[in-house]
């Protein structure tokens, strides 16, 4: 399969390198950054990813489970991608499409989900999975800072992967961003992260665009790797800079309201204090982690020094803890695991491996979509989350799926594509739906905002899901829900029975797969013995979205 | 020393692997009680329980337990009185608690460094300033994770917050933060099926989900089973007859009129009957002691008196009932007030030298410990730290003071961290 070429001009490239070198002094004077439109044509498929984890496999005498079903692979695709189950009609297209051709041969199956692939990563719903990933990543899920404006960075980040820029452009200017956070979302990012001297601003941004854990040592020098105190605030002088101002302006009512918020990054010769262990005082100038400095005196935009020092082309942990981390958003685990701690203290399971991905990713001008393709497309990806008496003890070779628990947005969005929940009871669907999202994310977000491939189950968690008013309204079965037209158009469609019509569609809309004959016997059996169908239909739907296979991504 | 590594995974344990069907359904109701009973009553001759009292905002030690009526330019308008405890005078506008105060010690002599409401809130709870490497946990959490270990057929939350969120239980795991319930005279969020569904149907639920579920465990590992046991724990929540503790309506009518039904006087109603169902950690929140201006009219009307009557109702009625020797009782906020009074007829935040209140569960009662200068202003004796509450609670309740934990990223993180308990408080 052919690789679409994204539409992009030098012009953007060499206008950005314009600015930064008028705006800045250039660090580098013959800097080897690949211009974009330079980039390589990269295939969807890298063979060496397949035979590196292979060797992995074969050295350790693991052997790989076997490929996943349509069915699970189809589930998995889309949640991933866009960060939903697929709804009915769009599973029904793809599994028939396999449905016609079984029996045939493995490449077809490949083809099969290329192409499914490409058709994700076109959906609008790529963009929007991903800026609500990012938005996580970057400000966590808990922000009320009123300088902060969520939102805002949401939609900015919507826009990036629409686009698909490519990481190191994009990244610059999360890292780089000034002026108004409404008219600019990047620079929410940077305001978030501001207060008590930026201390997490210096570890956020260390440890998400470099793979770095440096916060340790605000304190002291780590314990297990190289990284000294004098290295976190030499970063954290960075910032010394960065001054934030806020808009007032008058609402509808008359009143002064806080209106906007201004980042601006004003050359400066200030440094960063610090008490070292032993209470005498440290001072820090701006240096980078691999020692280089900056001037010192006020001809610099420190964050624009910044963002160029970390995204330049010649900094291998830059791309790699991209592809590091993006691998581990489909795989439940990155090659360093947990996906941001990189360094001597905690190796990577294929270094090798992640080191030419890194590289092709940083060849192919940071591109984003390719880089997708190159982990969906690869043999462990379509491996299923079944275990086999072989490999059932490997959790960090993908010689099976891990099985990901779904993010708080991922459940409350397949729930909604399950059961169309938010269409029934009346008007303000929207409203709603927010309030819904809104206990969703109070209830199933994490302490600490991170992915983890544990289910963090809670009673409360529990509670909302068997009792809660969504759940409520999502498998009630009054005039006008999904279940009710379900039944209705079974009444009128079914060509066999009307309890298997039922079955197969409910199995389909929670689980995206057909029920097994096993399954369908005993569902067909509730069915029967009791004259209350659409009670008993309630009732099925409310297991199979109880159920851990439902709030699963295997 | 205990070190212990913390696996980040909902339930540690996997005994209620295939249980479900067992625990929810199975054994008749009658037998099923039963063993629970005998649960609780285990637990209760094992384990202390703890109930904080959070006064969220930061309440004025110079107006409540530390008064200084000396003090011309820091005084106050209240006057102080005498209590049940010899030597000891508090506000005026607590003279429920003045009577209990036998069995509480107040330390008046606490420092520390925290005076953002939001940074005081972690410390107070979890020994730690706030840090970008790691989120602590908060204390009942961590009695939450170490009782849980022991006693794991457990009906109801060992950690439960009522009236607020509660801290969190970082790095021990979701399934450690606090059950919260955000209003004592409402019910249970989502405790109940919804009204059209009856104990058959969800009954039948309960059957779909095992039979479902049987298709999906087999090779799928511990995700699944966490999962399931989640579920199982919570069905059995649903059915037990130990809910009952969050229903206030078996309550006389004086009794709850004496503790006050506010939501922190029920709350505290609440707490003593979820001790006595056998839950560890019970914290109540009273809101609203952030008086910048106008304190003295808002403390003598509103809060002091809501305060008393809970608090000292609870302490009464803990004592009577038998249970103040396996409860402690910790009454703080995140900082104490200025000495000084501001030009707006308020105190401002003051984390500098203020007082917290602990008393049951085996503590010495009717002292004062440590103490603040004339004005108020500087501690005279005994400066004690957060750290030094912490190791207190924690040897009270039994936590080996040297617990440490290796969080999921392998940094050792201690329980106590260079601090000891307050001598005074044990016998």
């Amino acid at each position: 399969m052919k690789s679409r070429h994204r539409p992009r001009t030098c012009l953007t490239w060499a206008l950005a390198s314009c600015m930064l070198f008028l705006s800045s002094h250039r660090l580098l004077a013959d800097d080897p950054r690949p211009v974009a439109t330079n980039a390589k044509s990269t295939g969807a498929k890298l063979d060496y990813v397949d035979t590196m984890l292979r060797e992995s496999w074969e050295e350790t005498k693991i052997k790989p489970s076997r490929r996943s079903s349509d069915e699970e692979f189809l589930r998995r695709a889309y949640l991933d991608v866009l960060g939903r189950i697929p709804n009915i009609a769009e599973s029904n297209a793809f599994l028939k499409e396999s449905e016609k051709k079984k029996g045939k041969d493995r490449e077809k199956e490949g083809d099969r989900r290329g192409k499914l692939i490409e058709y994700l990563l076109n959906d609008p719903d790529y963009a929007k999975n991903f800026a609500t990933q990012w938005k996580v990543i970057l400000l966590g899920r808990k922000m009320q800072q009123r300088e902060v404006d969520p939102a805002a960075l949401t939609s900015w980040l919507r826009r990036q992967f629409a686009e698909n820029r490519p990481w190191n452009e994009f990244a610059r200017d999360l890292i780089t961003a000034k002026g108004s956070n409404k008219e600019n979302g990047a620079v929410n990012y940077n305001l978030a992260h501001l207060a008590d001297g930026a201390i997490n601003l210096t570890s956020i941004t260390t440890r998400v665009f470099l793979g770095q854990q440096i916060q340790c040592t605000q304190c002291h020098d780590h314990p297990s790797n190289d990284w000294k105190q004098a290295d976190f605030w030499g970063i954290n002088a960075f910032y010394k800079g960065l001054k934030r101002e806020e808009f007032r302006k008058a609402n509808a009512a008359g009143v002064e309201m806080a209106d906007h918020y201004e980042l601006r990054d004003e050359p400066t010769d200030k440094y960063s204090t610090f008490e070292k262990r032993d209470a005498r005082l440290g001072i820090a100038f701006p240096r980078f982690l691999d020692g280089r400095k900056i001037s010192q005196k006020k001809d610099v935009v420190r964050t624009d020094a910044l963002g160029e020092m970390i995204t330049e082309s010649t900094n291998e942990s830059f791309a790699q803890a991209f592809v590091n981390r993006t691998w581990g958003h489909f795989f439940g685990r990155g090659f360093v695991h947990p996906v941001d701690d990189f360094g001597t203290h905690n190796p990577a399971s294929h270094p090798e491996l992640l080191e030419k991905l890194g590289q092709d990713f940083q060849r192919s001008g940071y591109d984003i979509k390719a880089l997708v393709r190159w982990i969906m497309n690869s043999e462990a990806y379509s491996l299923t989350s079944e275990s086999n008496k072989q490999n059932e003890k490997d959790e960090t070779l993908f010689s099976h799926m891990n099985l990901k628990p779904m993010t708080p947005e991922q459940l409350f969005d397949s729930l909604i594509v399950a059961t169309a929940a938010h269409k029934t009871g009346g008007d303000d669907q929207a409203r709603r739906r927010d309030q819904w999202l809104g206990q969703f994310v109070m209830a199933f977000a994490n302490d600490e905002g991170e992915e983890s491939l544990s289910f963090q189950g809670t009673i409360p968690q529990a509670l909302m899901m068997m009792n809660g008013e969504l759940m409520e309204k999502a498998v009630g079965g009054r005039s006008g829900s999904f279940l009710a037209d379900l039944l209705e158009r079974g009444r009128f469609q079914a060509r066999g029975p009307i309890e298997a019509f039922v079955v197969n569609n409910l199995y389909l809309a929670a689980l995206s797969r057909y029920p097994t004959s096993r399954e369908l016997g005993t569902a067909r059996g509730f069915l029967a013995n009791n004259p209350d169908t659409i009670g008993v239909m309630e009732d099925m739907f409310w297991a199979l979205l109880n159920s851990n296979e439902f709030v699963l991504n295997r | 020393m205990s070190e212990r590594l913390i696996v980040p995974t909902g339930m540690s344990r996997r005994h209620f692997l295939g249980h479900m069907a067992t625990t929810s359904m199975a054994i008749p109701a009658m037998q099923f009680a039963a063993s629970l009973e005998a649960n609780a009553q285990q637990l209760r001759k094992a384990n202390k329980s703890m109930i904080v009292l959070w006064m969220g905002g930061g309440p004025s030690h110079m107006d409540t337990w530390d008064l200084k009526p000396d003090s011309e330019k820091n005084g106050g308008p209240f006057k102080p009185i005498a209590t049940s405890a010899p030597g000891i005078s508090i506000s005026e506008h607590l003279p429920t608690v003045a009577k209990q105060m036998k069995h509480l010690s107040v330390i008046r002599s606490l420092n520390s460094k925290e005076g953002n409401h939001e940074r005081g809130t972690y410390m107070m709870h979890t020994g730690y300033s706030p840090n970008p490497t790691v989120v602590h946990p908060a204390f009942g959490s961590v009695l939450s994770y170490e009782i849980g270990e022991k006693l794991e057929n457990f009906d109801l939350p060992h950690c439960i917050s009522i009236n607020s969120g509660g801290e969190g239980a970082g790095f021990l795991g979701m399934a450690h933060s606090p059950f919260v319930v955000n209003n004592p005279n409402g019910k249970i969020a989502n405790l109940e099926p919804p009204s059209d569904v009856n104990a058959m149907r969800m009954a039948r639920r309960v059957e779909m989900l095992r039979l479902t579920e049987s298709n999906f465990l087999p090779n799928h590992g511990q995700g699944a089973q966490d999962h399931q046991a989640v579920y199982a724990k919570t069905l059995r929540m649903m059915k037990s007859r130990y809910t009952k503790a969050f229903n206030l309506n078996d309550e006389p009518a004086a009794l709850r009129d004496a503790y006050g039904r506010g939501t922190f006087g029920s709350g505290c109603l609440m707490a003593r009957r979820l001790v006595e169902a056998g839950v560890t950690y019970v914290e109540v929140s009273l809101g609203g002691w952030d008086t910048h201006a106008d304190a003295f009219n808002t403390l003598s009307t509103r809060l002091q008196p809501e305060l008393d009557k809970g608090m000292g109702n609870l302490v009464a009625d803990l004592a009577q009932r038998g249970l103040l020797d396996t409860t402690m009782i910790v009454w703080m906020g995140e900082f104490g007030r200025t000495p000084r009074i501001n030009q707006n007829g308020g105190r401002d935040h003051w984390p500098r030298s203020w007082s917290v209140v602990m008393g049951g569960g085996g503590l010495k009662g009717g002292q004062a410990i440590g103490a603040t200068d004339k004005d108020g202003v500087d501690i005279i004796d005994q400066p004690l730290g957060v750290m030094d509450l912490v190791a207190t609670m924690s040897k009270g309740m039994g936590i080996d003071v040297a617990t440490q934990y290796t969080t999921p990223r392998g940094r050792p993180i201690k329980v106590v961290d260079g601090g000891s308990p307050i001598p005074q408080l044990f016998g």
